[in-house]
């Protein structure tokens, strides 16, 4: 394999291209195959994206609202409608005064300036353009569209890294394996940015790696990896991935006296692109710049500790459990699709052993290890607050996936392998194709189907080694976070006599449900605390582990311990509603 | 066929996986009892529930669904309770085998099941309660005696410490500062049975300083607990000698450090 030249997308959706059980594949040079491929990939990738952007879309609409959506749906109209105004020619927008009535002031979290601005940004151009101007959607559905949108990309990349190395099938299982993982699934309908994170990491990550071969990529490599910095902080680590690939790809080039070709433009190209458009991208960077990149830095440094539960515990300072980031996702990702990537990943390691690891010049394989070991790599600190859980190590899960669909397709072979031991008869053309539809279908289906049980809780989903959401809370596992789960109880509330609400940890969203008509305006937020449950005529509580004491305060308040609706997932107490005893 | 078999194990543990993952899941909420079996359940209770019975329910984690059909016969007092040493007929309504810790080591004298809901009535001989510190406190808060200087307290609370309900006597010593609260004239039994714990899990995460509590009785330390953090509603006993005698709770954070918002919060019976 080594000595035959690398050509993306040359190696697919040809029968005559032979292959080994254990995945590797033979590339060809041949240009037309080639053209033909892309074409064929190009039409899966689409095919993939609508699916994928109409699924998410489509599933959002029974999504409560989560707290920090609130935020960045605000944040993002101002941060939107600054850039219509300047690039409309309004004066003194680009001042200093302009640009921090919009994007920055002197707390640490005026204008939302903790976090980069790009997503809220297109979360406010959407709403802006899909419901103010056009009015297809409504406005929270305008908000997520964005990121929908993102999670589809991260669907395509997927599917194009995978097919590339591995093959078209390969790529398909993966791709597929990523849209159908419930808790990724369902950040992908939030206006939030952990899937857009998760989806820039992969593809700059991508690029890069196309940029070894060619380096032309090395620009989009360094303009994503510009559009991750600004979108989320995780972005910050992806060099720590990036820069010992790129040494044992320099190395072992070297080794083989091979030439580096202009291999090395990438480095510069990301050190230098990637800050420029995070400058460019968030105007609060336009001046103060050192200042204002340490301000933001420091307040992820030194964030609070929020409560959430791991293992029956609650946990809210450090040391948390080192194995936070392994446990969760064991519990979280399908079954079938761990098991395959368990498979895919004993694959990987015996072609890495053999020397026959497909692409072994650029070894993708290694980088997406290096990858998912980056995103992952903080949780295993003790250090690193452990709140959200697999949302803030989401860029590993792709990794995850792709090697799930090499050990699917491995499993195929080796079926069709067998049987043609068996019978010189098991030899149809189409029976290796076939044996791969199988086998994918027993790792996407399965998965399929807990993506769609899971929504729209999808906070409270765990997988069938946990015990689904039942066993999750046997394990003492976090049973959700944000507060979107109150969308549940709206129907409940909509049929009790009017009065102010206590409602929890969904008070920022409430003035939404009640625009959007999912309540009357007569049951308006009663007022936080003990202020808010006094005044209040009904009361929620939210269950988290944590938020146990709203339980005690509302008995304190209500002279009752009774409550007279509680919202469950298979079982699960997720929200208690109380009323006021007359 | 060792071939066949050794090439067809991969695709067959897949499959195997599949399934067992797919039904795990579609039927996870099946294990789980609805709402039929818990009025089933809760009627079963009803009908020999008697005021003071105590009811508790397994896991923790479905209290919320045993309060919504049972919540009536659990008030307040009960349910932020000490702990169950003082309730002689305990109803244990659990489900998927969990078991109360109110009822480890007892044995039932009726179960039933209903739907997957099992109840169990047990019955004991319950401690003799003498007098009820947080009962006094409440009743006639005017008659404890404060020494020290407090940031707030000593009140009757009801308050959460260690994620559970406890009614107590709460007090947050100043920083750097111990403080006393003083029963005066308590009857006393052979011996004062309490708890004391941090209550509020914000001020737990932000100030990590561990507390002590120091209980003395007729001007003799009889206990001494220390509760930190994590370390929820922590118990504590001590030998009295029968009769009347004013009993004092020292409370401070560990080695005098000037930490803030100390939620003490304790709970105290003399039991015969």
């Amino acid at each position: 394999m080594s000595d035959v030249r690398f050509l993306p997308g040359a190696r697919e959706g040809h029968k005559s291209i032979p292959t080994t059980p254990a995945g590797g594949r033979v590339a060809t040079t041949d240009a037309r195959v080639w053209r033909k491929g892309w074409w064929i990939r190009s039409a899966v990738a689409l095919g993939l994206w609508l699916a994928a952007f109409v699924l998410v879309v489509s599933a959002q609409g029974d999504v409560g609202i989560a707290r920090d959506e609130t935020v960045y749906m605000g944040h993002g109209t101002k941060y939107a409608r600054w850039w219509l105004d300047t690039l409309g020619g309004k004066d003194g927008q680009v001042s200093e005064k302009g640009i921090t009535a919009s994007w920055g002031g002197k707390g640490a979290t005026d204008n939302n300036r903790e976090h980069p601005p790009l997503m809220k940004t297109a979360f406010g151009l959407s709403e802006i353009v899909l419901h103010d101007k056009l009015g297809v959607a409504s406005e929270v559905t305008a908000y997520r569209v964005p990121t929908a949108a993102m999670f589809a990309w991260l669907v395509v990349v997927v599917f194009f890294w995978a097919a590339q190395v591995w093959g078209t099938a390969t790529g398909v299982i993966a791709a597929l394996a990523t849209l159908f993982l419930p808790r990724a699934f369902f950040h992908a309908g939030l206006a939030t940015f952990d899937a857009p994170i998760a989806t820039l990491w992969v593809a700059t990550m991508y690029a890069y790696w196309r940029s070894l071969r060619s380096p032309g990529w090395a620009i989009g490599a360094g303009v994503l990896f510009g559009l991750s910095l600004a979108t989320k902080h995780n972005a910050l680590l992806m060099p720590f991935a990036l820069a010992p690939h790129f040494i044992y790809v320099v190395v072992r080039q070297l080794r083989a006296g091979q030439p580096l070709g202009r291999m090395w433009l990438v480095a510069p190209a990301m050190m230098l692109i990637g800050p420029l458009v995070l400058i460019a991208l968030w105007p609060w960077l336009w001046f103060d710049t050192v200042a204002h990149v340490r301000d933001w830095l420091k307040f992820h440094m030194n964030h609070v500790h929020y409560n959430f539960e791991y293992l029956g515990e609650n946990w809210n300072a450090p040391p948390f459990p080192w194995h936070v980031a392994l446990v969760t996702t064991l519990f979280t990702v399908p079954a079938a699709t761990l098991a395959a990537a368990a498979a895919g990943t004993g694959v990987w390691l015996r072609q890495a052993v053999k020397g026959e690891a497909p692409e072994r010049e650029t070894a993708p394989g290694l980088l997406l290890f290096l990858s998912a070991a980056v995103a992952m790599g903080p949780f295993f600190l003790g250090s690193t607050p452990i709140f959200g859980a697999e949302k803030h190590w989401a860029a590993a899960i792709p990794s995850l996936c792709i090697a799930a669909a090499v050990g699917a397709v491995w499993a195929a072979r080796c079926a069709v392998a067998a049987l043609h031991e068996l019978r010189e008869l098991w030899t149809h053309p189409h029976l290796e194709l076939g044996a791969i539809c199988v086998v994918g279908s027993l790792l996407v289906l399965p998965a399929a189907i807990e993506t769609i049980h899971a929504q729209p809780r999808g906070l409270t989903h765990y997988n069938a080694i946990a015990g689904g959401a039942p066993g999750g809370a046997d394990h003492g596992m976090n049973r959700q976070f944000w507060g979107e789960s109150a969308r549940g109880v709206l129907p409940f509330l909509r049929s009790r006599p009017p009065g102010p609400v206590y409602s929890h940890d969904a008070s920022p969203a409430w003035g939404i449900y009640i625009r959007d008509k999912l309540l009357p305006p007569t049951m308006r937020d009663a007022g936080r605390e003990e202020a808010g449950i006094a005044a209040s005529r009904i009361a929620l509580v939210i269950h988290e582990l944590h938020f146990n004491r709203h339980d005690y305060l509302i008995w304190s308040a209500y002279r009752t311990t009774r409550p007279v609706f509680v919202l469950r997932v298979d079982g699960v107490p997720i929200v208690s509603v109380y009323e006021r005893p007359r | 066929m060792k071939k066949l078999a050794l090439g067809l194990a991969p695709i067959v543990v897949l499959a195997a996986v599949a399934v067992w993952s797919t039904c795990r899941i579609t039927g996870a909420g099946a294990g789980v009892p609805g709402d039929a079996a818990w009025a089933r359940a809760s009627a079963a209770v009803r009908e020999t529930h008697r005021p003071g019975d105590l009811i508790v329910f397994a896991p923790r984690w479905i209290d919320p669904v045993g309060r919504l059909h049972l919540g009536d016969l659990l008030p307040i007092e009960m349910a932020a309770r000490m702990d169950a040493d003082r309730y002689g007929v305990i109803w244990e309504l659990g489900i998927r085998g969990a078991r109360a810790p109110e009822t480890r080591g007892l044995r039932p004298v009726w179960t039933g099941t209903f739907g997957g809901v099992e109840v169990r009535r047990f019955e004991r001989v319950p401690a003799e309660v003498v007098s009820d510190l947080v009962a006094i406190a409440e009743a006639a808060p005017g008659r404890l005696q404060l020494g020290g200087l407090a940031a707030r307290g000593p009140q009757v609370v009801l308050a959460e410490v260690g994620f559970e309900p406890h009614r107590c006597v709460q007090v947050v010593p100043s920083p750097g500062q111990e403080v006393t609260v003083t029963f005066p004239a308590v009857a006393l039994g052979g011996e004062l049975v309490g708890a004391v714990g941090l209550a509020d899990v914000f001020t737990r995460r932000d100030v990590r300083t561990p507390i002590e509590l120091i209980v003395q009785a007729g001007g003799k330390e009889v206990a001494r607990a220390t509760a930190g953090v994590d370390d929820g509603w922590v118990r504590w006993r001590g030998a009295t000698t029968p009769g009347t005698a004013d009993v004092t709770f020292v409370a401070r954070a560990v080695g005098g450090a000037k930490a803030r918002d100390r939620l003490v919060c304790f709970a105290a019976e003399a039991r015969r």
